[in-house]
């Protein structure tokens, strides 16, 4: 056991690393790379007093490390510092887009996982047959495009020219939930790559496993071929799966900022692609160290489970 | 398993020819750009209508594929030659330190979602195409450097690399002449699949305003400032839409059929490559001798 507990604590280890580096990285892209940050924060027309306005908000006269630690020592505290634009605590931006995109996020993760395991499952079975090359070339035929092409082109096909579902959220607020209607495209736009992936996963896992000389010796004792199907061959494609419905995290979180932004939903994404646009450099910070730490934890439990369910499988951390 | 696809290597090619030949020789016959006519327009001598400033669509069309293809190629090409270096060092050098030096930064940096990362770059600064093709490609290093020093790893360990340092060769002829040839082919289908991952992600930056002119010949750029005409207009939108899908569809299926070939084993190109300590790690003792010419 002391190989599970030595493993799990260098991954925990690995986790509060990343999590370091995460809020490194965002000081380091938004703040501490050459240049006068204040004048390119300034936007295109930079004007003294508006210069002067930025450096006296960031206090970039200090220097980067002092900065840093009372940055990182605020977001310990649970602070993440105010809007340059609007003066309002991040948090509060935070908390307003944090509806709507937990929603669209669990609406997606919910279909997600039944989905791309039945037609991961559904693949193996036939492995070779009809059913099989067909579900194999759509997932990876889908599994490719960005999340606004093929949004647009539902829209133009449902929306436009067959009314069934509304183009947009717009005018909706944050009331989703009341209108399920505006969610159909979203959902569907963003859950397109994930299941394509996690059913090709589960696929290629399960053939492995169902190829292999335990598989074979369950058979030959009479095993049940539904059996060795479900109770072996499937926990053994559920480790890579696992891993890789963690790393959809990171095409999700790319996804809710694209499908938000289309379906003009007003949630996280929304909140991020505006402050970009802005250069809203606390806001960004923010939103970016929420995005980062979210990824590390989903990718630690991932790794986590999976190494419970196939510990001599090397896991990547 | 081992099964070619001739048909789904015939489709990729289909697929992917048209967008590609469009963004590679449009921009030849596209020819001058006439006077501006009203926006969102159809007809009047423009086949696929006017844009949203009245430019017309089909011209467009005709130049937005290349900063496409050549932004993802570029940073393809960028991030394999970055990521070849760094994970052949770490994976043959002697030194364990080394080793952790070049890794571990990494395995932290692929913590970071690479979308975030560009947007993150995009809020200070505000970068061209040249800085895209940099942010997508330092996107794509940690993985591209773990798969190859992962494959080293393997290669190092073969039979024909130990014969090699028995008979006395320099350790940089083992690495270039032989780890770096029985390389080529994973990072060859490396190479591929991550084209797909940067078409993805090129495009996605462009849709969204990152490092293009808001007004830029660019199919992911018309896409997003089109939508607007949408209803007045879908051609705009859809054509250069439905590039992009055959662009990137094409592609995947294109060098998945191609990898399909080429595959030895019953890995799949998405699956995680195993470890020094994975089942293609060990060597046989008896190949140790007797491999002597």
């Amino acid at each position: 056991m002391s190989g599970l507990r030595s493993f799990v604590a260098r991954r925990l280890l690995l986790g509060v690393l990343q999590t370091a580096a995460v809020v490194l990285l965002v000081f380091a892209l938004t703040e501490a790379l050459p240049g006068d940050a204040a004048v390119a924060l300034a936007g295109d027309q930079p004007d003294p007093e508006r210069v002067e306005a930025v450096r006296e908000a960031m206090r970039l006269d200090r220097p980067a490390g002092e900065r840093l630690a009372d940055w990182a020592a605020g977001l310990l505290h649970g602070d993440l510092g105010t809007s340059l634009v609007s003066g309002r605590p991040v948090s509060r931006y935070l908390a307003d887009g944090f509806g709507p995109t937990l929603l669209l996020a669990a609406l997606t993760v919910v279909l997600l996982v039944p989905a791309g395991f039945g037609l991961g499952v559904l693949a193996a079975r036939h492995a070779g047959r009809p059913a099989d090359r067909l579900i194999s070339s759509v997932t990876l035929a889908v599994y490719a495009v960005p999340e606004f092409a093929l949004g647009v082109l539902l829209v133009t096909v449902l929306s436009l020219r067959l009314g069934w579902l509304p183009p947009t959220a717009v005018g909706h607020g944050t009331e989703l939930l009341a209108h399920p209607a505006v969610l159909v495209l979203p959902v569907l736009v963003l859950l397109s790559r994930p299941v394509c992936s996690l059913a090709r996963m589960v696929r290629a896992g399960m053939i492995d496993a169902l190829a292999s000389p335990y598989a074979a010796q369950a058979r030959r004792y009479g095993v049940s071929g539904a059996r060795v199907r479900y109770a072996h061959a499937l926990p053994n494609a559920l480790a890579p799966a696992a891993q890789q419905l963690a790393r959809t995290v990171d095409w999700l979180l790319s996804g809710v900022i694209v499908v938000e932004a289309l379906y003009a939903v007003p949630g996280l994404g929304t909140v991020l692609l505006g402050a970009v646009a802005e250069r809203d450099v606390p806001v960004v910070q923010g939103l970016a160290v929420v995005f980062g730490v979210l990824t590390v934890v989903l990718n630690l439990g991932a790794d986590l489970v999976a190494h419970r369910f196939a510990p001599r499988a090397g896991v990547a951390a | 398993m081992r099964r070619p696809r001739p048909g789904r290597f015939a489709l990729g090619v289909t697929i992917v020819a048209v967008p590609l030949v469009l963004a590679l020789l449009g921009p030849v016959f596209a020819g001058e750009p006439g006077p501006r006519a009203a926006s969102f327009t159809s007809g009047d001598g423009h086949w696929l209508g006017t844009d949203f400033v009245g430019r017309d669509v089909w011209r467009l069309v005709l130049h937005g594929g290349r900063p496409v293809v050549l932004t993802a190629l570029a940073a393809t090409a960028l991030a394999c030659l970055v990521a070849l270096p760094v994970g052949l060092a770490a994976a043959l050098t002697r030194h364990r330190w080394l080793e952790e030096l070049l890794m571990r930064p990494l395995d932290v940096l692929l913590a970071v979602p690479s979308l975030l990362l560009v947007l993150l770059a995009a809020t200070v600064y505000s970068p061209g195409p040249a800085g895209l093709v940099l942010l997508v490609a330092a996107a794509n290093v940690p993985d591209a450097a773990r798969l190859v020093r992962a494959a080293a790893a393997e290669a190092v360990t073969r039979p024909a690399v130990e014969a090699l340092r028995l008979q006395g060769e320099t350790r940089w002829r083992i690495a270039v002449g032989h780890v770096g040839r029985s390389l080529s082919r994973t990072l060859a289908a490396d190479a591929g699949t991550r084209l797909t991952g940067v078409l993805y992600l090129v495009a996605t930056a462009a849709f969204l305003g990152v490092g293009v002119a808001p007004d830029a010949a660019d199919w992911a750029v018309m896409v997003d400032r089109n939508r607007a005409g949408l209803f007045v207009q879908p051609w705009a939108v859809v054509v250069p839409a439905l590039l992009i899908v055959a662009l990137t569809t094409g592609t995947n299926l294109l060098f998945d059929a191609a990898l399909d070939e080429g595959r030895d084993g019953g890995r799949g190109a998405a699956g995680l490559p195993a470890g020094p300590g994975g089942p293609g790690g060990t060597v046989p003792h008896h190949t140790q001798k007797g491999v002597h010419p």
